[in-house]
């Protein structure tokens, strides 16, 4: 009996041994010597961290240094914290990390820099005491008010409107959706917001049957706002199927490739956005100047990115303006 | 009570004895089941340290681990409890969690008008118990006495619970702890890090209550039989009630570790648990239907869990193949179990034959 | 027996229909546009998926079973028809082929581990459920497919009649995917009220071993299910990309929960032997219209998910309260009729069982 327990889990570890070898193997070719940058995404598998990844990867084979880019599969920050607590294990040289909670994270980055690695945040700002530099796309600020304004550009400045939001925990969309809603109580007065921003869980299946809902308990609706990448395309499917194209502006942060049909039928009149692709290649870039010593300074011009803007604290680093896309453009980009 | 479970006992009628029979079979081999995962964690263990002694046998990957697994074992541990009776608890998580926000609005304000740190904290994981208890006793109260299906009673308190949740927090983090508080998550005593301090006083707990105890053998009669245990004089309602209790508890625990570690309250934290749990109590041999489950097993299943997971981590394996291959040590051990459980069986019966 | 057996049956029924009945009218208390016939298509529209998987995983908690990998299952399936679609061929008929048949083997799998290997159902489709998540989300990186080729997309504009939408000029048809939810709920009652295989799935829910001694094979009842849902899942998920016109490898995560809820909420007992099609379609349309009227209801947004918790709560324990009442005076009627010492075993035996 006790041979046949034996030999099966020889079994399953001939199984795990082969397994791990295999992918082992592809992943860690890596020399100790070579200078390791971890770039961490909230989670991996969405085409938006996915673009970010390819700009990462493109500045570790530019600039000759070993990137990682791992992230944990749901958005979960716990998962984050351990994916940190193993990198650290494994030494790194610095980490990047677009933190699904910024106050979450504060303790396991404190741990990583004792362990003398770089730490940065990228996409969402973390707790600013404990990172060495901050690499946003965007002035959050702006961007909730840019939003805003292409809601205005679209539907008027008078009318009501809605708020379709990725996730009610999502810190970056809350803090955008905030930005955009006080700039709106001064700027717009006549604009009115008919219920609290509504969560879709960042699907676009939940995006369309919760406009679907928005359009009838609000049949006075003028515009929708989408705010996280699959949001405005649900929200366009939901009015365009409606025939209320004409009538509601749909406008938010959306991928251009992914909203092309909808911005082609008119259903989302405009997405805005940046590249990811560059917010990764500027992460690594920056990273690796750092390792060596070099801080970035205001107005720096990175290749293939552009130039960047730096604040007053010497951390505080944005890449630059959002992108518009329009029926006219979208075709012209690739991610 | 659940009516459906009655309707079934009672069908069963003459096989009844036939099933307790089997199950009378699976005790006897439990020592198998248990020696299957202890190999497995010792091998995934040799293993791991082989390819990369360096990084993964490192002192401080262990302590690193021994900070990251007492959190996911001690809600393996609460959802254990209560697949042992046949049910299963999907608030567990939100539970944890609505409990430290609760505790964490408390800890702020008191850290706010200036109270002396000790007492704050004291005070704060006072309420993030107390709120533990009363989310478990609210599914004990809908369980057991109102006699709903666990997993429905459970997915209704696991909104409510995230509901009430994400009203108190509206959807962002509460932090501004005093710094005391981050003891629990974050330091170590004599080497050993505090949460894994904690998880081992709630594995010494779990085990004398559920295998040691007479409520525990309670506990175990309601999974086998609901109704026989009823009617051989034990409040089964009572029990299920105490029991969900100390799943609650059990919660708070591990949301006392979380709001530490993490220096925050938030209500998503550690959701990827929940199903986790699950898979964590099944490979550690706990029976889905219930009246079986024992805590060593699914202790040495979180180890193995986890040693997997930082394993594949260190190594740079894609997170997705980390899941596929976690996926299959759930498959292979089970049938591994099933090929051990029916040569056994066979060999039992062939015994049998002789003695007639 | 029987009769009273049909008697709770039909109460079983009747206790969730009326809190379906109550609910409906509160939500049209506060906003007319509830029942109108332009916004319960909608809300059949966007459950369509939800319904068709239902019908599966009706049949297999019948059993005494559970598939928690049906989420998984239907991401494959989209991304398979979608590469299909996109890189190989825009024919519909083929389209179906392919998603029924991918649908069918992963079922399969799930049923041969159950059946044949005698895995417990819920370690085996979590099992399964990480392995195919993970392996989908490996190849895809969770990339979109877009492109869906036009004919396609225009198959699923197709609409049946022309009815006029109140309160406007537009005209409104029935959504063609209408049709397979039709087809999964038509398939699904006939297989268990008039095959053999459906008298065999409620005696195995009922009890496994004196379904086998009357001659049931448990172990191909077994696989049959699994695959009839794995079939079900791929009709699904060629309906849901219809709809949705791209495919998103993270559409689903989470999706098993509601269905294995929606279902239980219709009355089928997660411990099997108990449950029925009209049952589960109240059900899944209770737990659609909870989540449709929260917005209809201008309920804020942060209170919605303890709305939706408490409501839950309270149907269910209504329910099964109504249920208790019920069951209680049956019990009494026959106390009443008990003469002889062969009836007064029955009661105990009754009361045994429901009390």
């Amino acid at each position: 009996m006790k041979k046949l327990v034996l030999k099966a889990t020889i079994l399953t570890m001939a199984l795990l041994m082969v397994g791990s070898v295999v992918f082992a193997q592809g992943q860690t070719a890596a020399q100790d010597d070579e200078i390791t940058i971890v770039v961490m995404p909230k989670l991996v598998g969405i085409p938006y961290f996915n673009a970010s990844e390819v700009g990462a990867k493109q500045a570790g084979k530019d600039l000759g240094v070993n990137v990682i880019y791992t992230g944990p599969s749901t958005a979960d920050a716990a998962q984050q914290v351990r994916m940190i607590e193993d990198l650290i294990a494994k030494g790194v040289d610095a980490i990047a990390v677009a933190p699904n909670d910024p106050a979450a994270l504060t303790p396991v980055l404190r741990k990583a820099k004792q362990a003398g690695i770089l730490v940065l945040d990228w996409d969402t700002p973390a707790d600013q005491s404990v990172v060495d530099l901050s690499i946003h796309q965007i002035d959050d600020k702006e961007y909730g008010q840019h939003i805003w304004d292409l809601l205005v550009e679209e539907m008027g400045d008078t009318g009501d409107y809605a708020v379709v939001t990725g996730g009610l925990s999502a810190a970056n969309l809350n803090g955008w959706i905030d930005h955009g809603l006080a700039y709106a109580k001064t700027q717009y007065p006549q604009l009115n917001l008919v219920t609290d921003r509504v969560p879709t869980d960042e699907k676009q299946q939940i995006a369309y049957q919760k406009t679907l809902d928005l359009l009838k308990a609000y049949p006075s609706l003028k515009g929708v706002v989408g705010v996280s990448t699959p949001a405005p395309l649900g929200a366009a499917q939901a009015v365009q199927e409606k025939g209320a194209a004409q009538k509601v502006a749909v406008v938010g942060t959306a991928l251009p490739t992914d909203s092309k049909p909808y911005l082609e039928d008119g259903s989302l009149r405009v997405a805005t956005l940046w590249d990811p692709s560059k917010l990764g290649y500027l992460t690594v870039y920056l990273a690796k100047e750092m390792l060596e010593g070099k801080k970035p300074v205001d107005g720096q011009d990175v290749p293939n990115v552009g130039k960047i803007t730096v604040w007053e604290d010497g951390k505080t680093v944005i890449m630059g303006p959002p992108t518009d896309f329009t029926k006219d453009n979208a075709g012209q980009f690739s991610f | 009570m659940n009516k459906d479970i009655q309707k079934n006992t009672k069908q069963i009628g003459a096989p009844q004895k036939e099933n307790r029979m089997r199950r009378l079979v699976k005790k006897v081999h439990l020592d198998t089941k248990e020696l299957v995962l202890l190999q497995l964690l010792i091998g995934v263990f040799l293993l791991m340290s082989i390819l990369s002694p360096g990084r993964f046998l490192s002192v401080y990957n262990l302590q690193s681990m021994a900070y990251q697994f007492p959190e996911f074992g001690i809600f393996a541990l609460a959802m254990m409890v209560i697949v042992v009776t046949g049910g299963i608890n999907l608030s567990i998580t939100y539970s944890a969690t609505l409990s430290s926000i609760l505790g964490a609005v408390v800890l702020v304000a008191l850290n706010n008008l200036g109270v002396q740190p000790l007492v704050t904290v004291v005070i704060g994981v006072l309420v993030i118990i107390i709120s533990s208890i009363a989310c478990g006793a609210v599914n004990g109260l809908i369980v057991a006495h109102i006699g709903i299906t666990p997993m429905l009673a459970t997915l209704g308190t696991m909104t409510l619970f995230e509901g009430i949740a994400l009203n108190i927090t509206k959807g962002g983090a509460i932090s501004g702890f005093p710094d005391m508080f981050q003891w629990f998550g974050n330091s170590a005593i004599l080497g050993i890090p505090v949460p894994l301090l904690i998880f081992v006083l709630v594995i010494i707990a779990t085990y004398f209550i559920l295998q040691r105890s007479s409520f525990g053998a309670k506990v175990y009669m309601i999974g086998c039989n609901p109704t026989a245990t009823r009617f051989s004089g034990v409040n089964v309602k009572k029990v299920l009630f105490l029991l969900y209790i100390y799943s609650g508890i059990l919660t708070g625990f591990a949301g006392i570790i979380m709001a530490s570690r993490y220096n925050s309250a938030k209500e998503s934290y550690g959701y990827t648990y929940l199903l986790q749990s699950v898979a964590a109590a099944v490979l550690g041999g706990t029976d889905i239907s219930g009246g079986f489950g024992k805590v060593f097993g699914t202790v040495v299943s979180v180890l193995i869990l986890q040693v997997i997971s930082s394993g594949l981590n260190i190594f740079g394996v894609n997170r997705f193949i980390t899941d596929v291959i976690m996926g299959m040590i759930l498959i292979v051990v089970l049938t591994i179990n099933f090929v051990n459980n029916r040569m056994e069986e066979k060999a039992l019966l062939s015994k049998k034959v002789v003695t007639a | 027996m029987n009769n009273i057996f049909s008697q709770i049956k039909r109460s079983k029924e009747m206790g969730i229909l009326a809190i379906l009945v109550v609910i409906s009218i509160i939500i049209s208390a506060f906003n007319s546009s509830f029942l109108t016939f332009g916004n319960l298509l909608d809300v059949v529209k966007s459950n369509i998926v939800l319904g068709i998987m239902s019908m599966g995983m009706l049949l297999v908690l019948l059993t005494g079973g559970i598939d928690v990998s049906i989420a998984s299952v239907i991401s494959a399936v989209t991304v398979i028809i979608g590469r299909f679609m996109v890189d190989y061929s825009s024919n519909i008929f083929l389209i179906f082929l392919v998603g029924v048949v991918a649908g069918s083997l992963m079922g399969l799998i799930n049923g041969l581990l159950i059946a044949k290997l005698k895995i417990p159902p819920i370690v085996a489709t979590l099992g399964t459920m990480s392995v195919i998540f993970g392996l989908v989300l490996y190849l895809t990186n969770g990339n979109w497919i877009t492109g869906i080729p036009q004919n396609f997309i225009d198959f699923g504009r197709v609409t049946i009649g022309q009815f006029p939408v109140a309160g406007s000029d537009r005209i409104q048809g029935i959504p063609i995917q209408f049709l397979f939810l039709l087809f999964a709920i038509a398939l699904t009652w006939f297989i268990l009220k008039y095959t053999m295989i459906g008298r065999g799935i409620y005696a195995i829910g009922g009890n496994r071993d004196s379904a086998e001694r009357i001659g049931m094979n448990s172990e191909n009842i077994t696989l049959f299910i699994y695959t009839y849902e794995g079939f079900l899942i791929g009709l699904a998920g060629v309906v849901h990309t219809s709809i949705m016109r791209q495919v998103d490898p993270n559409a689903f995560i989470g999706f098993e929960i509601q269905v294995i809820a929606a279902v239980v909420l219709g009355g089928a007992s997660v411990l099997g032997g108990y449950g029925s099609v009209s049952g589960t379609i109240i059900g899944v349309s209770l737990f659609c219209i909870i989540n449709n009227g929260l917005i209809l209801m201008h309920i804020p947004t942060f209170w919605q998910k303890i709305v939706v918790g408490v409501v839950l709560i309270t149907s269910i324990s209504f329910d099964v309260i109504q249920k208790r009442m019920h069951d209680k005076k049956n019990i009494r009627v026959d106390i009443d009729e008990s003469e002889s010492s062969f009836k007064r075993l029955s009661v105990v035996q009754k009361s045994t069982s429901q009390a």
